[in-house]
C-alpha cells in the first residue's frame, strides 16, 4: 500500500546531512528547474493536481496563480510548519528526515512564484526540528543551494525560519503573517488574501510543508507521474499520521483513495488489543468523526471524506476503541480549542468557554438534558460567524459526537425530566 | 459632494454616500447596522461579529458590514431571520461573561451592549456556569479607571493609542476569555488625549475618574460648545445640571464631532476646563471691598469713565467676536485707546501638531480681523498715559508677574470686568462680574482660520452678563448682538449670507483676504 515519494529516503541514516541528502537525489532537479520558465513550472504543478496539503486541500498552482503580476512589490513564500493541530505529526518527519526536500521545493515554489525571501514558520515547540532544519539550511547556503546565486544561476533565495512561541492559531494563514511581522498572532479579515497583500502587505504565498515537500518529485518525474498515484481529483500520496487505538501507531505515506478501514487493518494493524472500533477521526482532531459504519464507505481522499460529511485535513487519523468515553474526548477537545482561541473575536472567544463549561457541568453529574441541547445549539451558533475557523475546528467536530453518541451525554445527565425528555427526542 | 449609489436594504432601494462601508453608509439614512468594535476615527476590526449582515450577490454568506464598502445595487440583508439570529447570538455571547450591574454601572444610559440588548436580544440568560471572572476598578492611568469584566474587547481604546496617540500604551494580553486589555507592568496611559477612550468605550468598561458616578447622564442637559482651551476651537458638548435648590453646573466637556477642526476628539486638558466654568467665579460686583449691586457698581463704573481724560482698555483675546467689536466701539466713541495684549496666553512649545495649539486662547485671530493692536509695547506705553484702565477680562497676571503689574498700574484705576475672582480682581477698584464661556453666544475665529458660533449653554443663578452686553450698558453705540452681528459684516464679507446664530455647524472657512489681519 505504501508509496514511497516523500518518504524515499526517511529510512536512510542522516539523510537530513547535505552530503547524504546529495548522494541520493538531492537538488537534482534544480538543472531541470532552471530550464524551465516560471509560468511553465507553475503548469506543470497545476497538471499534477497536488493539493495543500495543510488540510483545506485547495490546488496549489491555483493558489500560485492567484498572484497579481507586476505589482512592483516583492513576493513571498511562506511555508506553514506550525504543525500544532491534535493527532497530526506528518511535517515533523519531512523536517527532521528530509529538510533538503524541503529547501529544494522552496527553491521550486520560489522559482515559479519569483520570490527571493522564503519563511518557514515552525511550531515553537519543535525544538529539534528547528535545530535540524537550520542545520541544512545553514548547509544549502554554504553549498550554494541558497543565497545569492542558487546552485549557479541568477537567481537569488534566502530562506528564514521562524519560531513560533505556541499557538494554533498561528497555524491559520493570516496569524501566521501576523506573528511573523511581529505582531500578537490573530487572524486578518479575508479578503484581501494573502496572495494580494499578504506578508508585509506584499503578495504572498502559503504552503504546508508537505505541500512543499511534494515539488521535487512532480519537477523531476512529471506531473503524470505524480497523478499516476492517487485520484483523479485528489492526487499524489499523503503522509497519514496513524494514532489511538491501533496496533502499530505510526506515520505511513499512501496514495490518496485507499479505503479507510483497510487501511487501518493493514498499515496500523487494526484496533488494538482486539476491542471494537468506535469510531474515527479521520483527518486530525478539528475533523468531524466517522462511526465505523460509515467508515465503511470511506476512503482517504477529500471527495469521499466531503461526501461523508467529514474532511481530510490534515491525514491525522485517530482510532477510537470502545472504550473510549466521547464525553471526556469532547471535554478534552474543547478544552484544547478553548485554550488556543486567539480571543480576537466574540463568538470564539466567549463561546468556546461556555461550551468548555457546560461539558465539565455535564461530567460531574450536575447538567441537565438542556445542557446537552445547549450544547449542541452552540456549535450552531458560534460557527462560521468569526474571523477565522477556529471555533469551526472545534464545533464542527463536537457537533459530530453530540449527533452520533447523544446517549452517552445523556447518560451523564442523572435527573433528566420528562418533558427536558421529550424536548430533546 | 460625495457621489451617491442606489442599493438596497432589506429590498427597500437606499441611496447612499460613496466610498463608506455599509454600517457609515446605511448609518447616515438611518438604518443602524449594530457594532461595537467599528469606529469611522479607527477604521475597522471585525473582532466584535455583531455587523454581520447578508449579502445576495453569491459572496459569503456572511460579511462584516463595517468592512464592505457600499456598492451600488448591492442588496443588503438585515432583517433576514439568520440575521437577527446571527444578532441575537452575538448579544448573548457578549453577555454571558458580563457582568449585570447595569442599575449601579457608571456607563448606564449610554451603553451599547445595553441598547443592543434591548434591540437585538430581550432575552433572559442561559448562563448556569460560572462566569469568567477579571479585574475591577483598575486605575489605568490619566484619570481612566477601567473594569475588565465589563470589556468587550473591541479595542477600540488599544487602536486609539496606536493610531491617533501613537503612544501605544494598551494591547490586549492572553487569549480565549482570559483575553483582557493591559498596558505593559510600570507604563499605564500617559498621553495628553487619554480621555478619548472613555467617549470610545461603548460600555462602561473604560470610566473617567473624573465624572465617575457624579451624575446619571439622562438627567444632564446638553448644549453644543467651543473649547476656549485653545486656538484650536474644538467643538464640545457641554453637559450640565441643575440641581434643585443648587447652582447650574457643568459636569463634563464631551467632544463633539466637527470634521473640519477636531474630528472626534478633544484634549484632556480642554476637556477639564470645564472645572473653571464652575469654580473660582465671580459672582457680585464689588467696589473696593464693598459688594454692590449689579447697577450701582455700573453707575460707578460710568463715573469713573466720564471722569476719567485719558481711558486705555483691554480685552481678552477669549473674547468673542460680538464682544471685541463692541468694545471697539466703545473705545472708539469714548476715544480710549484698545488692546487686545495677551502674551500671557501663549504657552510657547506646548502644541503638539495634533489638535493642542501654543496659543491658549479661543480668539486671538479675531483681534487680527478687527485690527485691535496686540503689541505688549503699545499696550504699556497706553497704560502709562491713561487714569484708567478698563480691563475685560483680559487675566494680566498671565503677562506679568504681581510687582510688574502693581508698577505698570501705579495710580492708574482699573476697572474689571472678570468672570472669576482671582488676584487680578482683588487689585481692581471695580470688579463686575461677566458670564464665563458657556454662558452666552458669540463667534470665534480659530488657529485655522475657521469661523464657529456657539451658544448659550448655562444659566447660573447670578445671571451674568456678556462682555458685549456689558459694553452695551457702559455705553457702546452697539446695544444688540444683532447690531454687533451687523458691525462684524464690514470686517468679514463672509458673513452677509448670515444671521448670527446661524452659522454652519462645521464652521465657516474664512478666506486669505478675510484672514489677512489673522496674527496667531
Amino acid at each position: 500500500m505504501e508509496v514511497k515519494i516523500l518518504s524515499a529516503k526517511f529510512h536512510i541514516d542522516n539523510a537530513n546531512t547535505l552530503a547524504v541528502a546529495i548522494s541520493h537525489g538531492a537538488y537534482s532537479t534544480l538543472d531541470k528547474l532552471f530550464a524551465m520558465q516560471p509560468a511553465e513550472v507553475i503548469e506543470e504543478v497545476k497538471k499534477s493536481g497536488l493539493r495543500g496539503r495543510g488540510g483545506a486541500g485547495f490546488p496549489a498552482g491555483m493558489k500560485w496563480g492567484f498572484l497579481p503580476k507586476n505589482t512592483g512589490k516583492p513576493v513571498y513564500l511562506a511555508v506553514n510548519s506550525d504543525e500544532s493541530e491534535p493527532a497530526t505529526f506528518k511535517d515533523r518527519y519531512i523536517l527532521v528526515k528530509d529538510p533538503h526536500m524541503l529547501i529544494e521545493g522552496i527553491i521550486i515554489c520560489s522559482y515559479a512564484i519569483d520570490c527571493h525571501d522564503a519563511y518557514i514558520y515552525i511550531r515553537g515547540e519543535y525544538t529539534t526540528q528547528v535545530k535540524i532544519l537550520q542545520a541544512a539550511i545553514d548547509e544549502a547556503y554554504a553549498a550554494g543551494y541558497l543565497g545569492a546565486s542558487i546552485a549557479g544561476r541568477d537567481f537569488k533565495l534566502d530562506v528564514t525560519i521562524h519560531r513560533g512561541a505556541g499557538a494554533y492559531i498561528c497555524g491559520e494563514e493570516t496569524a501566521l503573517l501576523e506573528s511573523i511581522e511581529g505582531q500578537k498572532g490573530q487572524p486578518r479579515s479575508k479578503p484581501p488574501f494573502p496572495a494580494v497583500a499578504g506578508l508585509y502587505g506584499c503578495p504572498t504565498i502559503i504552503n504546508n510543508v508537505q505541500t512543499i515537500a511534494s515539488l521535487p518529485f512532480i519537477i523531476t518525474n512529471g506531473a503524470d507521474a505524480y497523478k499516476a498515484h492517487g485520484t483523479e481529483k485528489s492526487p499524489g500520496t499523503h503522509l497519514f499520521g496513524i494514532s489511538g487505538h491501533v496496533e502499530k501507531p505510526g506515520m505511513y505515506e499512501l496514495p490518496l483513495g485507499l479505503p479507510i478501514l483497510e487501511v487501518i487493518d493493514k498499515m496500523a494493524g487494526g484496533v488494538w488489543k482486539g476491542r471494537k472500533l468506535k469510531g474515527i477521526i479521520p483527518g486530525g482532531s478539528s475533523t468531524p468523526v466517522l462511526l465505523p459504519e460509515e467508515a465503511k464507505d470511506v476512503t482517504l481522499d477529500y471527495e469521499s471524506m466531503a461526501a461523508h460529511k467529514t474532511m481530510f485535513g490534515s491525514g491525522g487519523i485517530v482510532v477510537l476503541d470502545e472504550t473510549v468515553d466521547i464525553v471526556q474526548l469532547v471535554e478534552n477537545l474543547i478544552s484544547f480549542y478553548h485554550h488556543e482561541s486567539c480571543g480576537q473575536c466574540t463568538p470564539c472567544r466567549e463561546g468556546l468557554g461556555w461550551m468548555l463549561k457546560i461539558v465539565q457541568k455535564i461530567l460531574r453529574g450536575e447538567g441537565v438534558i438542556e445542557d446537552v441541547l445547549l450544547l449542541r445549539e452552540l456549535c450552531d451558533n458560534i460557527e462560521m460567524k468569526t474571523v477565522c475557523v477556529l471555533s469551526a475546528a472545534c464545533t464542527m467536530p463536537v457537533r459530530s459526537y453530540l449527533d452520533k453518541f447523544r446517549q452517552e451525554f445523556l447518560a451523564y445527565v442523572p435527573t433528566a425530566s420528562p418533558a427536558a425528555q421529550e424536548k430533546q427526542e | 459632494m460625495a457621489d451617491k449609489i442606489k442599493l438596497f436594504v432589506n429590498g427597500v432601494e437606499v441611496e447612499v454616500e460613496a466610498g463608506k462601508n455599509l454600517i457609515d453608509a446605511i448609518g447616515a439614512v438611518g438604518i443602524e447596522i449594530p457594532h461595537f468594535c467599528y469606529h469611522p476615527a479607527l477604521g475597522s476590526d471585525g473582532n466584535c461579529r455583531m455587523c454581520l449582515v447578508g449579502i445576495e450577490d453569491g459572496r459569503p454568506p456572511l460579511v462584516p458590514a463595517c468592512k464592505t464598502p457600499a456598492q451600488a445595487g448591492m442588496k443588503v440583508l438585515l432583517d433576514a431571520a439568520h440575521i437577527k439570529k446571527i444578532q441575537h447570538d452575538v448579544m448573548e455571547l457578549e453577555l454571558i461573561n458580563h457582568p449585570i450591574d447595569c442599575p449601579i454601572c457608571d456607563q448606564a444610559g449610554e451603553c451599547k451592549l445595553q441598547d443592543f440588548y434591548m434591540s437585538y436580544d430581550k432575552q433572559p440568560s442561559r448562563m448556569t456556569v460560572a462566569q469568567v471572572k477579571k479585574g475591577k476598578k483598575l486605575d489605568y492611568g490619566c484619570g481612566i479607571v477601567h473594569d475588565q469584566e465589563r470589556c468587550v474587547l473591541c479595542a477600540r481604546c488599544v487602536r486609539f493609542c496606536r493610531q491617533i496617540t501613537k503612544t501605544g500604551e494598551l494591547g490586549i494580553v492572553n487569549r480565549s476569555d482570559a483575553a483582557q486589555v493591559e498596558f505593559f507592568p510600570g507604563r499605564p496611559i500617559n498621553n495628553r488625549y487619554a480621555q478619548n477612550i472613555v467617549d470610545l468605550c461603548p460600555v462602561g468598561a473604560m470610566t473617567s475618574a473624573d465624572f465617575r458616578f457624579k451624575q446619571r447622564v439622562w438627567f444632564l442637559k446638553r448644549a453644543k460648545g467651543i473649547c476656549h482651551g485653545c486656538a484650536k476651537g474644538c467643538n464640545i458638548t457641554i453637559e450640565h445640571n441643575r440641581e434643585k435648590y443648587q447652582e447650574d453646573r457643568i459636569y463634563r466637556f464631551l467632544p463633539r464631532l466637527n470634521p473640519q477642526v477636531n474630528g472626534y476628539f478633544i484634549c484632556d486638558k480642554g476637556r477639564y476646563s470645564y472645572h473653571k466654568e464652575n469654580e473660582g467665579r465671580l459672582t457680585v460686583a464689588r467696589q473696593g471691598s464693598q459688594v454692590r449691586n449689579q447697577a450701582d457698581a455700573l453707575a460707578a463704573c460710568n463715573q469713573e469713565i466720564s471722569r476719567s481724560p485719558k481711558i486705555a482698555m483691554i480685552l481678552s483675546p477669549n473674547c468673542s467676536l460680538e464682544e471685541m467689536v463692541a468694545v471697539k466701539s466703545l473705545a472708539e466713541k469714548l476715544g480710549a485707546t484698545l488692546s487686545g495684549f495677551s502674551d500671557g496666553y501663549i504657552s510657547a512649545g506646548d502644541g503638539d501638531g495634533y489638535l493642542i495649539q501654543d496659543d491658549k486662547s479661543a480668539n486671538r485671530a479675531g483681534l487680527g480681523i478687527l485690527g485691535i493692536n496686540s503689541n505688549r509695547a503699545v499696550f504699556e506705553k497706553d497704560l502709562g498715559e491713561a487714569q484708567l484702565l478698563v480691563n475685560f477680562n483680559n487675566d494680566l497676571t498671565r503677562s506679568y508677574t504681581e510687582p510688574e503689574l502693581r508698577a505698570l498700574l501705579k495710580d492708574t484705576k482699573m476697572i474689571l470686568a472678570a468672570s472669576h475672582d482671582d488676584g487680578l480682581a482683588a487689585m481692581a477698584a471695580i470688579a463686575i462680574p461677566i458670564a464665563a464661556a458657556s454662558e452666552y453666544s458669540g463667534s470665534l475665529v480659530n488657529c485655522d482660520n475657521i469661523l464657529q458660533s456657539f451658544t448659550k449653554a448655562v444659566s447660573k443663578n447670578h445671571d451674568p452678563v456678556d462682555i458685549g452686553t456689558l459694553a452695551a450698558q457702559l455705553g457702546s453705540p452697539l446695544q444688540t448682538r444683532a447690531e454687533q452681528f451687523s458691525e462684524l459684516r464690514k470686517y468679514l464679507s463672509v458673513l452677509k449670507n448670515f444671521e448670527a446664530d446661524t452659522l454652519p455647524a462645521e464652521g465657516l472657512k474664512l478666506t486669505d483676504n478675510e484672514a489677512t489681519h489673522v496674527t496667531a
